[in-house]
């Protein structure tokens, strides 16, 4: 675990756009982790305080399923942002993530994040547009999946 | 028209407009309800075929349905692959070896791989020197497989060749079975399915988010995909955003072909008879007829 600079944090996809001193301040509450595949990120239920940007690797959101292994409800890469409930209550998760394969990422101390936000809302503004975006591209894949376009009509329920 | 003229007027071709018989000589199931059949003329063979291509099958006492191609185009031996969706694909999946099916085609419009060695005339230009890269949705694959074979088979004439893969489950993954042998070929191949099961560790979501997942070159980049239309829909829309020209995203249209040589109507899109101008088109005309309703 290792401080992050500046410059670093203003390359990943997610950041890209701030003005160098919102970045600074982020940089303040982030730090670099690597881990190894089968590191568990946290677990369904537990207290949002963290959350990842993906610089490599390959990590999986899952969903405990009774008496069956958990089930991966979808996969993150390089650019993405592991963690989205520490940004409004119950700031619960409402899945799993272990990492599939190393990886490498930039770890934000949630706490710390919302109160530089709290200081400055212009960069929590920027923050917010940005979690938004990712919201609704995995909601709106999200729902592409539940077309079941790869169904035949009997798995769709309804003629071709 | 390739009918011959005989004394009383045009006798039906075989092989075009009438069926040439081909033996089954082998099955695969490839999913619980996809089979791949290779076939052997048992009649003169039909044309050598380009990739993209499809014939239409026949179910002898059954019906006629059109069918992609799914092997290289090298022998005279058909290879294709069907999915059991309907009477027809039905009794071609049941098909055992030693049993006649009926062949018409190659028919339609190819994806362009190969076609300036092959010398045989195609539509799309062979993207010589450039990188390919395959989306295939589901049983999209098939009719993509030829292209990738001729392009691995004459890897060093292209750039990168990246193959992305999206299937309804793991269970339902066509020609899984092959993907290392492309990624030893030289392909970098990349796997997602819309419903993990237990013990699955690979890629989860749509096959259009693994775009994110590869390093692109627009400039450089021929892609070639296949699938569901809303599936291909949203592909082409991201690889365009990407700065990809749509003559470079090439896509494989699907309609009621009946009769495979552009006589009947049934395939008709708009202006086009996808038997015989489709099935693979250039985006820059495909995102017409895509985005007109109940067309």
């Amino acid at each position: 675990m290792t401080g992050v600079s500046a410059a670093e944090l203003a390359a990943h996809d997610f950041l890209r756009g701030l003005r160098p001193a919102q970045v600074e301040r982020l940089a303040d509450a982030a730090v670099a982790v690597a881990v190894p595949a089968g590191h568990r990120f946290f677990e369904e239920g537990g207290r949002a305080a963290q959350f990842w940007l993906i610089t490599s690797g390959h990590v999986a959101l899952d969903l405990h399923v009774p008496g069956k292994a958990p089930i991966i409800i979808e996969t993150l890469g390089r650019g993405d942002v592991v963690g989205l409930s520490w940004a409004s209550p119950p700031r619960e998760w409402q899945f799993g993530a272990d990492a599939v394969q190393p990886t490498e990422a930039f770890e934000f101390d949630a706490d710390e994040v919302i109160g530089i936000c709290e200081g400055d809302h212009e960069l929590g503004y920027q923050l917010a547009r940005r979690l938004l975006a990712v919201a609704s591209g995995r909601m709106h894949w999200s729902r592409i999946r539940m077309l079941d376009l790869y169904g035949s009509p009997e798995q769709r329920g309804g003629m071709s | 028209m390739t009918a011959q003229l005989t004394g009383t007027g045009h006798a039906p071709a075989v092989g075009h407009s009438v069926p040439a018989r081909y033996v089954v000589r082998s099955r695969r199931d490839e999913t619980h309800d996809t089979v791949t059949l290779v076939l052997r003329p048992v009649d003169e063979p039909v044309p050598a075929h380009r990739p993209g291509q499809f014939t239409m099958l026949y179910a002898f006492g059954v019906g006629e349905v059109p069918i992609s191609i799914s092997g290289a185009p090298v022998g005279t031996e058909l290879v294709q692959t069907i999915r059991a969706v309907g009477a027809v694909t039905r009794a071609l999946c049941a098909a055992r070896p030693g049993e006649m099916v009926g062949v018409r085609g190659p028919f339609g419009t190819d994806w362009g791989i190969g076609a300036d060695g092959a010398g045989a005339a195609s539509p799309m230009p062979d993207p010589a020197g450039r990188d390919i890269l395959v989306v295939a949705g589901g049983i999209g694959l098939a009719p993509l497989r030829p292209a990738l074979l001729t392009a691995l088979a004459g890897r060093e004439r292209y750039g990168r060749i990246t193959v992305l893969v999206g299937s309804r489950s793991p269970e339902e993954i066509c020609f899984g079975d092959q993907f290392d042998s492309w990624r030893q070929a030289g392909a970098q191949v990349l796997v997602t399915v819309d419903r993990a099961s237990s013990g699955w560790r690979g890629h989860v979501g749509v096959v259009t988010q693994l775009i994110d997942r590869i390093d692109i070159d627009p400039a450089a980049t021929v892609a070639l995909v296949c699938g569901p239309e809303v599936m291909m829909r949203l592909t082409a829309r991201a690889l365009a955003a990407l700065g990809i020209g749509e003559p470079d995203i090439r896509v494989s249209l699907e309609r009621n072909m009946r009769c495979g040589i552009a006589e009947c109507g049934h395939c008709q899109l708009g202006p086009v008879l996808l038997c015989r101008d489709g099935p693979v088109v250039g985006y820059e005309q495909a995102h017409q007829l895509l985005s007109i309703k109940e067309l």
